[in-house]
């Protein structure tokens, strides 16, 4: 059985997506796809109108689990972008002390990654990515496996260095509140195979803040209506 | 660190209560009408103070090859041995471990060669290379390549596949995941193996210098030229030479390893 299947979708420039759905439901998949890790057995993944084939060059990609190299310090975990490119000596540490700042990394340059919190690894590997510039964003549930304080911190950070920056994200998560409070356009997969069940148009006015749109009406709007569908999801995989 | 004053001080008791029994022990007569017999005989374990003198005679010019020569003989042919054994053992360990179809390819023969014992190897080595530092060198090699081999092997096997995808969404090419993600994280697995090396080149070194006489040197000569003499106090200076070694290197590769892989917790509250 296919993870995914008949999944087609447009997203447009600096648009902010999220997807969502019930675990297995293939939105890894998608993302794998899209990142040209995983090629896709029928159909096409285009970007500005040319196939991905193979790791796209404008592309960044934040992952689930910890990829921050633990044998660099901060600094040089966050060079490395910017290292592959060729880019030393003064325009490097310039660019480097930059994202440090605006990370909020400011006294750890020279940490080992292993002396750091999750949250703080996972504020590196999302600098250390934005550092090159990527035009395209895509970002695999990466603050899942944080508690739900951090969450919002780092919430409240991407929204503001995307809001500075404006890249195309794609944001794949299983937390409804977090698809909510980032994107502009939620996209509901179903089951495995998954399919498109529903997308949501998120009519939050930016810049938001993180912590009281949970009380506004779109947000308790957008949570029961999309919580509909994923219960009928949920609903349907039970009884199977 | 903790009880650091106490543990030397028993450390230091140990060894001097060890020396005394060992001269005492040693220096009593046993009752008997056959007279110079021992209780413990000297002659098999000799005592601290007659080593203490052979030690002092064999370090004088007044030998031929002086215990000095000898140390720096072995001590040289194991670095040597060491040195070559973990850059080819590290080099194949990354190209095989990269390289599926190649570690396929070699594996029965890698396998048969490293099963085979390497003190068979000995006569042939000598066959060929002579009785020198050259034949010392490859015996040690032979065993430390295995060593090494097989660590950054499945160190290379077991990076991150995470890690080479981030590095290639960052832009890095074939060769920079190979020297920024392959390499950094492969070395923590052969490092694991520097210490086991070291002692496994003395191993080679020594059994080498067994049947390598005279021109080969070193201390592994002294204890065979030692069994000729049945001299047992000689024996004992060359086994507490190769003691020192032995310690001196394993403290030596725990600072490289400590500076190296200062990145991981366990190492940090040493560095």
């Amino acid at each position: 059985m296919p993870a995914v299947s008949g999944v087609s979708f447009e997203i447009g420039d600096e648009e902010f997506v999220a997807i969502v759905g019930p675990s297995g439901c293939g939105k890894s998949t998608i993302l794998n796809m899209i990142g040209g890790l995983v090629a896709p057995t029928a159909g096409a993944i285009e970007i500005d109108g040319r196939p991905v084939s193979g790791v796209p060059a404008n592309v960044g990609y934040v992952f689930q689990k910890d990829t921050v190299f633990p044998w660099r310090s901060v600094r040089r975990n966050i060079a490395l972008g910017l290292e592959y490119r060729g880019i030393r000596g003064e325009a490097q540490a310039r660019r480097v002390a930059a994202a440090v700042s605006m990370a909020g990394l400011e006294g750890f340059e020279d940490a080992f990654p292993a002396t750091l919190s999750g949250g703080m690894r996972q504020r590196v590997a999302l600098v250390r990515t934005l550092v090159v510039e990527p035009e395209i964003l895509l970002m695999d549930e990466p603050f899942g496996a944080l508690d739900l304080h951090t969450k919002l911190d780092l919430h409240a950070e991407l929204l503001r260095l995307w809001g500075e920056r404006r890249q195309t994200v794609v944001f794949i998560t299983h937390d409804l509140s977090e698809a909510i409070t980032l994107a502009d356009r939620i996209v509901v997969m179903t089951r495995r195979p998954g399919r498109i069940k529903m997308v949501y148009d998120v009519k939050l006015p930016r810049p938001r803040d993180v912590i009281r749109l949970r009380e506004t009406d779109e947000y308790l709007r957008a949570y029961g209506e999309i919580w509909h569908v994923l219960g009928e999801e949920f609903a349907r995989e039970k009884a199977r | 660190m903790r009880y650091r004053g106490s543990v030397l001080f028993w450390q230091l008791l140990i060894l001097v209560v060890l020396l005394a029994s060992w001269e005492w022990l040693t220096g009593i007569k046993a009752i008997s009408r056959t007279p110079g017999l021992y209780w413990i005989d000297p002659f098999f374990i000799s005592r601290p103070s007659l080593i203490a003198r052979r030690f002092v005679y064999l370090l004088s010019d007044r030998v031929r090859l002086n215990l000095w020569q000898m140390t720096l003989s072995t001590v040289q042919s194991t670095l040597w041995g060491f040195v070559v054994g973990v850059s080819t053992g590290f080099v194949a360990g990354l190209v095989l471990g990269r390289n599926d179809r190649l570690a396929r390819i070699f594996a029965p023969y890698i396998v048969a060669f490293n099963s085979l014992p390497r003190i068979a190897l000995v006569p042939l080595i000598t066959m060929i290379f002579g009785f020198g530092l050259v034949a010392k060198i490859v015996l040690a090699w032979t065993i430390v390549f295995f060593i090494v081999f097989f660590n950054t092997f499945q160190g290379a096997r077991s990076v991150d596949a995470d890690l080479i995808h981030s590095a290639r969404f960052l832009g890095a090419s074939e060769r920079q995941v190979m020297r920024t993600v392959i390499i950094p994280s492969a070395l923590a697995w052969t490092f694991a193996s520097l210490t086991p090396s070291i002692s496994f080149a003395l191993i080679g070194v020594v059994v080498g210098e067994f049947l390598g006489g005279e021109s080969g040197g070193g201390l592994g000569y002294l204890i065979i030229q030692s069994l000729g003499t049945l001299n047992a106090a000689d024996m004992m200076v060359a086994l507490l030479t190769l003691g020192l070694i032995g310690i001196v290197m394993a403290l030596g590769i725990k600072q490289v390893e400590t500076r190296l892989l200062r990145w991981r917790p366990e190492y940090r509250k040493s560095a």
